[in-house]
């Protein structure tokens, strides 16, 4: 009878550790913490002084900050500068053009170019003005570097270029000379860095088209900056954008190509498109591994230490493993031509001092080991568990979680075959006996709820899992039940259910008399509980 | 509704009756109110009423309560599936209540003030962000224009509590959506209060009445960091992280001797904002110790200095654990290093630790005045904020690291500890129950056996030395709350404890059992309680034998403590009463317990207070009655004579919280009986097929327990007494709801068990057509499978053809279309041993009545689920599927059923002479090949290919051929 009823007894946990780090993917779109790319700033880019005039690199010395007699001339210059700019507007080519260069060094000399001035002088209708057609090539590209510069700023300053936007989209054409687009896809590029509001404005603008057909441009420096625009306009969180990205056509071989070539500073940029494109879309993701695009990709992240690349790389892997186990497959055989597979390589990264790449991996490896029985065994045996151990218990908190997140998905078998009753014996009993589970009742007493959640999802794995009733006396003895109580009285109430029905099943007060009692005990923990009995037993009303 | 005259003078005499002393007017003010509640615009009105200068405060006051309460229950967004029970407020309404309500709260006297401020609260809980875009931006206006701190503090007040939903929730993009928004808004204004009250301050240290507010102000900004904080920490406060420390660092060391609280129970504005400052550099410890990092010595030094000057006075508890608890975080960090010194060790263990676990007149107060409260904290876990055991918790947190050397610490404090107390008992007696807390407290928090050990002392040593002692201590109320600490300690480490010294000092444990202090009594009833309960695999250490030389003295302890002051509703008490009772062998103190627990259940009776109390008392009778009763049938007379008058009392008197034990014991009193049933049992029956029992949710599940064991032992007595109907009536109602159709089942299945089909078949027709429609407007998975497992006891019971038959009357060849529908393609959902056999046979034998009839092409289906029923796993066969309960049924107070162990049934399996289903559908098809050759095989081959292989197997284990 406890048997049969044991097995149809629905639990609230049993895979919901798997569950949930499927369902991650998607909720990353929304951020509001700091994008953690470190060497990189990827948003935002300000255009320094120019590689071609590296005389004035020296001349034109940033003014020191805190120097604010230095700054306050800076920004005086830069209101005559725009004064002069507009007397000139209707002067000679050449003056017009002096006066525009010297605005772009006044806007480029320093981290922190006085832009809130030149807009308060009304800079940029004047340069709307500059960006008319036919205007000659230096011309629009002085502008387009000012405008760039603008876009850098804040929220305020960035909605000051929007009259600018159709040009500048206007002058990504065919026909005009690379310099020049390249410099108007770097300012549309520090637009789409600034918010879902101002990505929507350029696609309805057609900057996207624009942008994209120079993905291809033998220029690389014209490659690169289209690639890093488009990523900034792809970002979503709504898959619009990226959806109309992949549907150009070639895209996929565009994209795959040039990861394949292998310039890393390209690939960079190509790899954070792909990021978005498959955080946002399963089909291609098909597409793409279709086209080819694992070899070379997992290629950089076994030949490169950049961190710069290893960041958008490891996440795109993150974000193909998350889909279907399939995928996962495709990546687990195309890794077998690593040194030590792909989970050694993810080891690796793991075990690297950089948090942003410990993350990034812990959340791949979360991915994986969310699949098939048989990928949990390869992560599992495929050298991870000791890096994770170790990162769960001295890492900084958002890594912990994330390798929280892996440990726990080794442990729950698929759906498809419950082994035990939805528990992985073998892996449970290896990561507790290496010492996880301090590390997961410290998460269930961190204020994170969803790390709490975490923890007591394993917690209530291995007091269900560990064979002889061995689970709730070693949580017993890691202090585990103040934990748990800690969360009893939790405004959230699917961790005050939780912790509530853990200590009450696992050491309420019948811990240890129900076969005195019979399954019956079971009645009492609320008609939920009840539910899951086959009816009419429970009264056992058939008595002759 | 308009705003006149008229109708304040109506509505502002309605709420002056509200406060009326005497009921009358004021029920009839009350109806009124609930009545003008449901027209259009009775918020807009009383909101405009309570704002309106020229009405008598009162009378203001009462309507914005009022008002708070009409928010609180109508500003529901209508759900066509769920209508509220009260109209909900229309959104042209809405609206023009959210125009008004921010400047009605700012500019409305504090008492008004504070309802308007939970309205908006409960407002923005269903509209805020997206629903009520004008909020946000009109409170940041306000907050940088007002230079009131009344004003603004109203204005953080209401944000805080607005925001509080940040804290709690699961992350999500609606979530950061609607918290990237809040950020957007609202950092940098807050940011902007908090620096320019920062210097407002600064410049008024010597004037009280700008200094208060504006302190609290900045506690104010503190919750709203903590609230925009938790989820993550935000770009806007990662790049003004520098001012935020800055200024917090500048509040954890401020001293201002002026604004020192008088009260001393009453914690001061200073003291609340440095709490609110240690929890938030406590949650940027826990999740951004990366950023935070730089700041971290600098805090850890400002905290460190506050835990040396705080004293231990209870106005200062929120600041000290909040402080302990910042300190207890970075010990467990990797940044522990900063307490890496022995003498660093050592002061933090002198200076914070011991103090703060010293027993204080405060607690000392509490053991005396309050016991439960004084129990709930010291051994329940209800300690969480106390500076006992948060300092505990920093004892275990330096542990982490540094075990060896805090171990090696603190083994030395209790030596010298124990050392003082022994050299001088009478006035060191706070040493000793000292490091019993410290020995209890910092062993790892244990419920099954006890604490298995802890590094501190050796345990066995120490029980016998200093625990021992203290028991044997011939006057059980001398220094009560050392004997207290000495029981607990005996409890939490009863596993370690020998059998054979836990046996002899079980003497001494009963005589504490009288002890006057109440939690002495208590501690000794619950060690009993615990001992007996303890196992040693899944055997009980402690058996009925060993048990009965002390039975007699125990139970006249336990049955005294319940007469001692104070402690005659002491659930302890009776806790452990209903164990011993479950265990022991009471057998010649049965009728004296009886007696005893009768006579405490007429007290409770007249006023029911104490729920756990009270629930260990009905489940002592239940054990009282499963081990005398079920033993000796003879003694069942001798429990109704006591127990049936009581039990008449509760249902007459209506003693709700009762009903349901009540009827649960009676159930397992009539099932301990043979047939036939007294009259005076006959006579209980009419009544508890009254409606108003069953409207009752908790009742329902006892009742129907009740109404099975009359149905078993009484059914021709029903009959004759022509209650059927009644009782189908019963099913009917309970089919009714998703949430009580499987007890409706319960019901049907008893009477199909024991009525016989000739009684029974006049209401055949009905149930079908009751069941039948049930399904098709609101089937459940669990439904059809109940329905499903009824029809087969029907067949088992009384034959395939009176299933067919009686379906059929309902409507011609309703059976077939439901064999195919409903029956053939769910048998396979079936699960639990009994209810799979049962199914199958069932199935099994409709074969030959279907294969008889024209049938055929409906026999493949059934063979096909009938096979998967009993060949697959439950796993490979079930979808798991959840039925939402019916919400609407939940509404309302309703006492909660609660389900006594002593008296769970045990269940008989219908088919006792079926061993094996399998072996039982082979043989029916072997008798149909044999009767009606030929007719089989086709039917097999239209099988799905796994099962022709099952049946196949099960054809050659059991020799049969089907032909």
């Amino acid at each position: 009878m406890e048997g049969a009823s044991g097995a149809h007894h629905r639990d609230p946990f049993k895979s919901s550790v798997g569950r949930v780090a499927g369902q991650r993917r998607r909720q990353q779109a929304v951020t509001v913490g700091k994008e953690r790319r470190e060497s990189v700033v990827r948003a935002k880019r300000l255009r320094r002084a120019d590689p071609s005039d590296h005389g004035d690199d020296g001349s034109m010395q940033p003014a020191v900050m805190g120097d604010e007699a230095a700054y306050k001339a800076l920004e005086e210059s830069t209101v005559n500068a725009v004064h002069n700019l507009k007397n000139l507007l209707k002067g000679s080519p050449a003056k017009r053009i002096g006066a525009l260069q010297t605005l772009r060094h006044l806007l480029s000399c320093t981290a922190m170019p006085p832009v809130h001035v030149a807009i308060e002088a009304g800079v940029v209708t004047l340069l709307v003005d500059c960006l008319a057609f036919g205007s000659s090539e230096e011309q629009l590209f002085e502008a387009a570097w000012c405008l760039t510069n603008i876009a850098s700023g804040d929220l305020q300053q960035t909605r000051a270029v929007e009259p600018a936007l159709p040009l500048l989209i206007l002058h990504l054409g065919e026909k005009s000379a690379v310099h020049v687009v390249e410099q108007c896809a770097w300012a549309i590029g520090n637009v789409a860095g600034d918010g879902e509001v101002f990505r929507d404005v350029l696609l309805k603008q057609g900057a996207l088209h624009s942008l994209s057909r120079h993905l291809l441009s033998p220029v690389p420096s014209l490659s690169r900056t289209a690639a890093w625009a488009l990523s900034n306009l792809i970002k979503g969180p709504s898959p619009k954008a990226a959806m109309e990205l992949m549907k150009i056509e070639g895209m996929v071989d565009t994209l795959v190509s040039h990861v394949s070539k292998g310039e890393e500073d390209l690939v960079v940029e190509v790899a954070w498109v792909l990021v978005y494109v498959t955080s946002m879309s399963d089909l291609h993701v098909t597409l793409l591994l279709n086209a080819g695009l694992l070899p070379p990709l997992l290629g950089c992240l076994a030949s490169s230490e950049q961190l710069s690349l290893l960041t958008p790389v490891l996440r795109t892997l993150g974000n193909i493993v998350a889909g279907d186990n399939s995928k996962t497959d495709v990546v687990l055989s195309v890794g077998q031509s690593l040194p030590g597979g792909i989970i050694g390589v993810l080891a690796r990264c793991l075990e690297s001092k950089h948090r942003t790449l410990q993350k990034e991996a812990a959340w791949a490896v979360s991915n994986i080991a969310a699949g098939s029985i048989l990928q949990k065994h390869t992560v599992f045996n495929g050298g991870v568990v000791p890096p994770l151990l170790h990162l769960l218990a001295t890492a900084v908190f958002d890594v912990r979680k994330e390798s929280a997140y892996c440990l726990g998905n080794l442990c729950v078998a698929p759906k498809e075959s419950r082994e035990q009753g939805g528990i992985i014996l073998e892996h449970l009993i290896a990561l507790v006996d290496g010492g996880c589970l301090p590390g997961f009742i410290a998460l269930v007493r961190s204020p994170d709820v969803e790390a709490a959640r975490l923890g007591l999802q394993f917690l209530e794995l291995v007091m269900r899992g560990l064979p002889n009733g061995r689970g709730p006396k070693i949580v017993e003895k890691e202090d585990g039940i103040s934990a748990l109580e800690e969360l009893q009285f939790h405004e959230n109430d699917e961790l005050q259910t939780m912790s509530n029905t853990l200590i009450d099943r696992y050491f309420g007060e019948e811990y240890g008399l129900e076969e005195e009692y019979g399954p019956g005990m079971d009645v009492l923990r609320g008609s939920d509980d009840s539910s899951d009995y086959p009816p009419w037993r429970q009264g056992g009303g058939l008595t002759a | 509704m308009q705003y006149t005259e008229e109708t304040v003078k109506t509505l502002s005499s309605c709420f002056l009756q509200t406060l009326a002393p005497t009921l009358e007017p004021r029920k009839q003010a009350e109806n009124f109110l609930k009545g003008a509640a449901d027209q259009p615009g009775y918020g807009i009105t009383i909101l405009r009423l309570l704002s309106d200068p020229s009405v008598d405060e009162e009378v203001r006051q009462a309507a914005a309560v009022n008002f708070k309460n009409h928010v609180k229950y109508r500003w529901v967004t209508p759900d066509p599936d769920f209508p509220p029970p009260l109209n909900p407020i229309q959104d042209p309404e809405k609206d023009q209540i959210k125009g008004l309500i921010v400047t009605l709260m700012l500019s409305t006297p504090p008492k008004i003030q504070s309802q308007l401020s939970e309205a908006l609260s409960i407002m923005s809980q269903h509209d805020f962000p997206s629903k009520w875009q004008t909020l946000l931006p009109e409170l940041v206006v306000s907050l940088q224009s007002a230079t009131d701190y009344t004003i603004i503090n109203g204005i953080l007040q209401t944000s805080n509590s607005i925001f509080k939903r940040f804290r709690y929730q699961y992350k999500s993009n609606e979530l950061f959506t609607d918290l990237k928004y809040c950020l957007d808004g609202f950092a940098a204004p807050l940011l902007e209060i908090f620096l320019k009250t920062g210097q407002v301050i600064a410049a008024n240290s010597e004037n009280l009445s700008v200094l208060k507010p504006a302190l609290e102000c900045q506690r104010l900004s503190c919750r709203i960091f903590y609230s925009l904080n938790f989820q993550e920490l935000p770009e806007v406060f990662e790049n003004h992280m520098a001012e935020w420390m800055g200024e917090f660092h500048k509040y954890l060391v401020y001293t201002n001797p002026l604004i020192q609280e008088t009260n001393r129970e009453k914690s001061s504005i200073i003291d609340e904002l440095k709490a609110a400052i240690c929890e938030n550099i406590n949650l940027y410890m826990e999740k951004n110790e990366e950023e935070f990092q730089g700041y971290l010595g600098q805090f850890a030094t400002d905290v460190w200095s506050l835990l040396m000057s705080v004293s231990l006075s209870t106005s200062q508890d929120w600041l000290a654990t909040t402080a302990i608890k910042f300190l207890t975080t970075v010990s467990k960090s990797v940044h522990h290093k900063l307490f890496s010194e022995p003498s660093t060790l050592q002061q933090i263990s002198e200076s914070i630790v011991i103090p703060n676990v010293m027993i204080r007149d405060e607690d000392e107060e509490l053991f005396e005045m309050n016991y439960l409260e004084y129990i709930r904290r010291d051994v329940e876990g209800s300690d969480m904020d106390t500076r006992r055991r948060i300092a505990c918790e920093l004892v275990k947190g330096l542990s982490t690291h540094y075990h060896e050397q805090v171990t090696a610490l603190f083994s030395v404090y209790l030596q010298n500890l124990i050392q003082e107390y022994a050299a001088n008992p009478a006035q060191k007696w706070k040493e000793k129950d000292c490091a019993l807390y410290l020995i209890v407290a910092l062993a790892p928090r244990q419920a099954s056996v006890g604490a298995t050990g802890t590094d501190l002392v050796n345990i066995e040593q120490f029980f016998d030395t200093h625990i021992v002692l203290e028991l044997q201590v011939q006057d059980v109320n001398s220094n009560a709350l050392l004997k207290a600490d000495a029981l607990k300690f005996f409890t939490t480490f009863r596993s370690q404890i020998r059998k054979q010294l836990t046996l002899k000092l079980m003497p001494q444990l009963i005589g504490f059992l009288v002890a006057e202090s109440n939690v002495v009594h208590s501690y000794a009833a619950l060690c009993i309680e615990k001992l007996l309960a303890l196992k040693d695999g899944k055997q009980l250490r402690y058996t009925a034998s060993d048990l009965t030389p002390f039975l007699q003295p125990l139970l006249t302890n336990l049955f005294t403590a319940l007469k001692l002051p104070e402690s005659q509703e002491n659930p302890y008490i009776m806790r452990c009463i209903m164990r011993v009772l479950s265990i022991a062998d009471v057998g010649p103190f049965a009728s004296q317990c009886l007696a005893e627990l009768t006579g405490i259940l007429v007290e409770v009776c007249k006023n029911p207070s104490n729920p756990s109390f009270n629930h260990y008392l009905f489940e002592a009778v239940a054990a009282l009655v499963k081990k005398a009763c079920q033993r000796d049938p003879e003694q069942v007379v001798v429990f109704e004579n006591m127990l049936l008058p009581v039990f008449q009392n509760v249902l007459e008197q209506d003693v709700t919280e009762f009903a349901p034990y009540v009827f649960q014991i009676m159930a397992q009193l009539i099932e301990s009986r043979r047939p036939p049933l007294p009259q005076n049992y006959i006579a209980f029956f009419p009544p508890l097929l009254t409606p108003i029992l069953w409207q009752r949710q908790a009742n329902v599940p006892g009742l129907v327990r009740l109404l099975q064991a009359y149905l078993q032992k009484a059914p021709q007595e029903i009959n004759q007494g022509n209650q059927l109907p009644q009782v189908l009536g019963v099913f009917e109602k309970l089919i009714a709801s998703k949430n009580t159709d499987y007890q409706g089942f319960f019901i049907l299945n008893t009477v199909i068990e024991n009525v016989s089909f000739e009684v029974l078949s006049p209401y055949m027709s009905q149930i079908w057509t009751i069941l039948f429609s049930r399904l098709q407007y609101r089937s459940t998975g669990k439904f059809i499978k109940s329905l499903i497992i009824f029809a087969s006891l029907f067949v088992v019971k009384h034959g395939p053809s009176k299933v067919i038959d009686t379906i059929n009357s309902v409507q011609p060849n309703l059976f077939l279309s439901i064999l195919d529908n409903v029956w053939s393609p769910n048998l396979s959902t079936i699960t639990g041993e009994m209810e799979i056999k049962l199914c199958a046979v069932a199935a099994s034998m409709l074969f030959t009545p279907l294969l008889e009839g024209s049938a055929t092409p409906y026999c493949g289906k059934l063979l096909n689920s009938v096979i998967t029923l009993l060949v697959k796993p439950e796993d490979e066969r079930i979808d798991e599927e959840q039925d939402v309960p019916d919400l609407d049924e939940m509404v309302g107070y309703t006492a909660v059923y609660a389900q006594l162990h002593n008296s769970t049934k045990t269940e008989d399996d219908p088919l006792k002479d079926v061993k094996d289903p399998k072996e039982f559908l082979a043989k029916i098809l072997g008798g149909v090949s044999l009767q009606q050759p030929g007719k089989l095989p086709s039917i097999v081959q239209g099988l799905e290919s796994s099962n022709q292989t099952a049946l196949a197997q099960l054809c050659s284990t059991f020799r049969i051929s089907i032909v």
